[in-house]
C-alpha cells in the first residue's frame, strides 16, 4: 500500500526538507512585505459572492443559522475583492498569505485544490514597479533559503534569478514564435489559418461565438508554441500587455486600449504570479463582471450575482495601485527543487481522496 | 476505435494524432491564466518513435485506438530490429528498436512481453514491471566520491549498466526494475 507523506516523515530526508521548505519560504515572505512596510490583512474564505471568473469552479457549501434558516456559502478563489475594499478603505499598501479553493482542477502535478496563495497590493505603483517587487522578493527568498549568488538549482539546470528578468510583450511573442502582428492576433481567421497550418484539429471550436472561439485559440497557441519556448530560458521571464479580454480586473492601457496591463512569471515552465495595473473605474469593472456573468451563463456554471460591495468600494475611490497574486506552493517546489506540488504538501488532496481506501481501517 | 474527451486521456492509452498512432506517457491539467482548462499530454509517436507534447483542449474529441495486445518471446537482435516468437505456432516478428527505444537494454534471453498491434503493425512493448538479469561484469568496490558512495556500476547480459550495492559480484542474479532501470534486489535462489 502506498505510503502517505506523514508515514514517510520521519525516514526520508529529501521529503522532509521539500516539506520544512514551506516554512522558510512563507517566513521569508512575511520578512520581505514587513520590511518593505505592507500592513498584512486576514480575509474571510468562506463568502457569499465568490466573484464571476467564468472559468474557475466552486466549492459550494451551506451556512445554517439557529433559527434553521439557510444560505449558499462559496469557498473563495481568491481574495481580490475583499482586499481591494480594504485598499478603498485607505490602508495602504497590503499583502496576505491565505488559501485559496478551486474545485475541478487536477489532484497533484502544479495544483491541489486547496493552495496557497500570496496577494500583494501597491498604491501609488504601475504594473512595471510591481515587476521590480516580485524580483526583489524573488531574490529575498532565495537569500533566506540559501540559494548561492541567486543561482538557483532546480531539476539539474541552474536559472539565474538576478534582476530585471527578460521581458517580453504577448504582441512580440506571437512575432517572434508564430509571425502574428498584433492585429492578427487578435483576429480569429487569423488564429485559425495559423492553427490549420500547424496541423491542430479545429472541430471543437464549431458552434462557439466568436469571442469564445477566439479565446479557445489564442490559449492553445500561447500554450503549444509560445509557452513551451519560455520554459527553455535559464532565467524567470515576465511576459506582459495580454489582450483585453484576457484580463478582466486589469486597467486598459492608455497607449492601445486593445491590450491591458496584466504581466505573468514564468519560471522553468511553471506559471509563478500573476499580475495587473490595477482597473479602478466601477462602471468599466461593472460591465466587464456582466460581461464575465453572461460568459458564465453560457459555459452552463450556475449563476453568480454580481459583488456589489465591490462596485460601491470602487465607487468610493481605489487608490492607483497594482497587485499580484502568487502560487505560493509552486514558489516552494521551485526552491525545495520538486517537480511535484505533492512533494510540498504535508497532506496532498490526491491522499485524502484518492488513496483513501473505502472502509480500510487503521490498525 | 472509440472517441473520448481529451480531458479523460490516461497514461497507457495508445491515441490518435495528427493521424498518427501515439503512447501516452504522461497527462497534465493545464490552466491558463484565463480561459478554459487544457489537458497537456507527453506522448511518443509509435511511427518515429519522437516523442511529442501537446495541449489539448479539455473538450476536445480524440481517438482512442483499440490495440491488439499479444503474449510473445524475446528471440534476439538484428541490427535496427528486434525478433520476438509466438511460444505457441514459433511465428517470429520483427519489432523496430526505437519502439524500444532505451528498454531495449531490458530483454533477457526467453523474456515473455506483450506486443501492442494496431493497423496489423506492432507498436508498442509491453515489460514486465521487473526482469531478473544476470551482472556480466562487476568490478572490486572502490572507496568513491561522496556522490556515488555505496553503489558502483555493474555491467548486466543486456548491455545495461545500473548502479548497485558494493556487495554485487559476476554471476550475480538481479532483479532489475523495467520502469526506471534501477537495481532493485539481489536474487538468492
Amino acid at each position: 500500500m502506498q505510503q502517505k507523506n506523514w508515514q514517510h516523515l520521519r525516514q526520508n530526508q529529501k521529503l522532509r526538507q521539500s516539506l520544512l521548505m514551506r516554512e522558510k519560504v512563507v517566513d521569508a515572505i512575511r520578512a520581505f512585505f514587513k520590511q518593505k512596510n505592507y500592513l498584512e490583512v486576514e480575509t474571510p474564505l468562506l463568502v457569499k459572492r465568490p466573484g464571476a471568473e467564468p472559468y474557475l469552479n466552486l466549492f459550494e457549501t451551506t451556512l445554517e443559522l439557529p433559527d434553521e434558516s439557510r444560505q449558499t456559502g462559496y469557498l473563495l478563489t481568491s481574495p481580490e475583492y475583499a482586499m481591494k475594499k480594504l485598499l478603498a478603505a485607505g490602508l495602504g499598501s497590503i499583502f496576505q498569505i491565505c488559501k485559496s479553493f478551486r474545485n475541478k482542477e487536477s489532484l497533484g502535478g502544479t495544483h491541489n485544490p486547496e493552495f496557497t496563495i500570496l496577494e500583494f497590493y501597491q498604491v501609488e505603483a504601475n504594473y512595471e514597479q510591481l515587476m521590480g517587487v516580485f524580483e526583489q522578493l524573488i531574490l529575498a527568498i532565495a537569500n533566506a533559503t540559501g540559494v548561492q549568488n541567486g543561482q538557483l538549482v532546480f531539476q539539474g539546470k541552474t536559472y539565474d534569478l538576478a534582476a530585471p528578468y527578460p521581458r517580453f510583450s504577448v504582441v512580440e511573442l506571437f512575432k517572434k514564435y508564430l509571425n502574428l502582428s498584433a492585429d492578427e492576433l487578435l483576429d480569429l481567421e487569423a488564429l485559425r489559418d495559423k492553427a490549420t497550418e500547424l496541423g491542430y484539429d479545429l472541430r471543437g471550436l464549431e458552434g462557439l461565438s466568436t469571442d469564445f472561439a477566439w479565446e479557445e485559440l489564442y490559449n492553445q497557441l500561447f500554450l503549444n508554441e509560445i509557452e513551451v519556448r519560455l520554459a527553455t530560458f535559464d532565467r524567470p521571464i515576465i511576459v506582459y500587455d495580454y489582450p483585453a479580454p484576457q484580463a478582466a480586473l486589469a486597467r486598459k492601457k492608455k497607449t492601445d486600449s486593445r491590450f491591458a496591463e496584466r504581466f505573468e512569471v514564468y519560471l522553468a515552465g511553471m506559471e509563478l504570479g500573476n499580475a495587473f495595473g490595477e482597473l479602478i473605474d466601477a462602471s468599466e469593472q461593472r460591465s466587464r463582471l456582466e460581461a464575465d456573468l453572461d460568459l458564465r451563463r453560457q459555459l452552463g456554471k450556475k449563476d453568480q450575482e454580481i459583488d456589489y460591495d465591490f462596485i460601491n468600494a470602487l465607487e468610493s475611490g481605489l487608490p492607483e495601485c497594482s497587485g499580484m497574486a502568487v502560487g505560493v506552493d509552486r514558489l516552494i517546489m521551485l526552491f525545495a527543487d520538486a517537480t511535484e506540488i505533492n512533494q510540498v504538501l504535508f497532506f496532498p488532496a490526491s491522499e485524502l481522496f484518492i488513496d483513501e481506501k473505502p472502509g480500510a481501517k487503521v490498525k | 476505435m472509440s472517441t473520448i474527451k481529451a480531458g479523460n486521456i490516461k497514461k497507457g492509452m495508445y491515441i490518435l494524432y495528427k493521424e498518427q498512432p501515439h503512447y501516452v506517457l504522461k497527462t497534465q491539467f493545464v490552466s491558463p491564466g484565463k480561459g478554459s482548462a487544457f489537458t497537456r499530454v507527453k506522448m511518443r509517436d509509435m511511427r518515429s518513435g519522437a516523442n511529442v507534447e501537446f495541449n489539448f483542449k479539455s473538450h476536445d474529441s480524440v481517438e482512442e485506438l483499440d490495440v491488439e495486445t499479444k503474449e510473445m518471446q524475446f528471440l534476439y537482435h538484428d541490427g535496427n530490429e528486434i525478433v520476438f516468437m509466438d511460444p505457441r505456432n514459433y511465428e517470429q516478428l520483427s519489432v523496430p528498436r526505437h519502439i524500444l527505444d532505451e528498454q531495449a537494454l531490458m530483454l533477457t534471453s526467453e523474456i515473455k512481453v506483450y506486443l501492442t498491434i494496431y493497423d496489423e503493425r506492432v507498436i508498442g512493448v509491453i515489460l514486465p514491471p521487473k526482469v531478473r538479469m544476470t551482472v556480466t561484469e562487476a568490478h572490486e568496490a572502490v572507496s568513491g566520491d561522496r556522490q556515488t558512495a555505496g553503489k558502483k556500476p555493474v555491467t548486466m547480459e543486456s548491455g545495461l549498466i545500473v548502479q548497485a550495492p558494493l556487495f554485487i559480484k559476476t554471476g550475480d542474479v538481479l532483479l532489475i526494475d523495467t520502469e526506471t532501470a534501477a537495481y532493485v534486489s539481489r536474487v538468492n535462489d
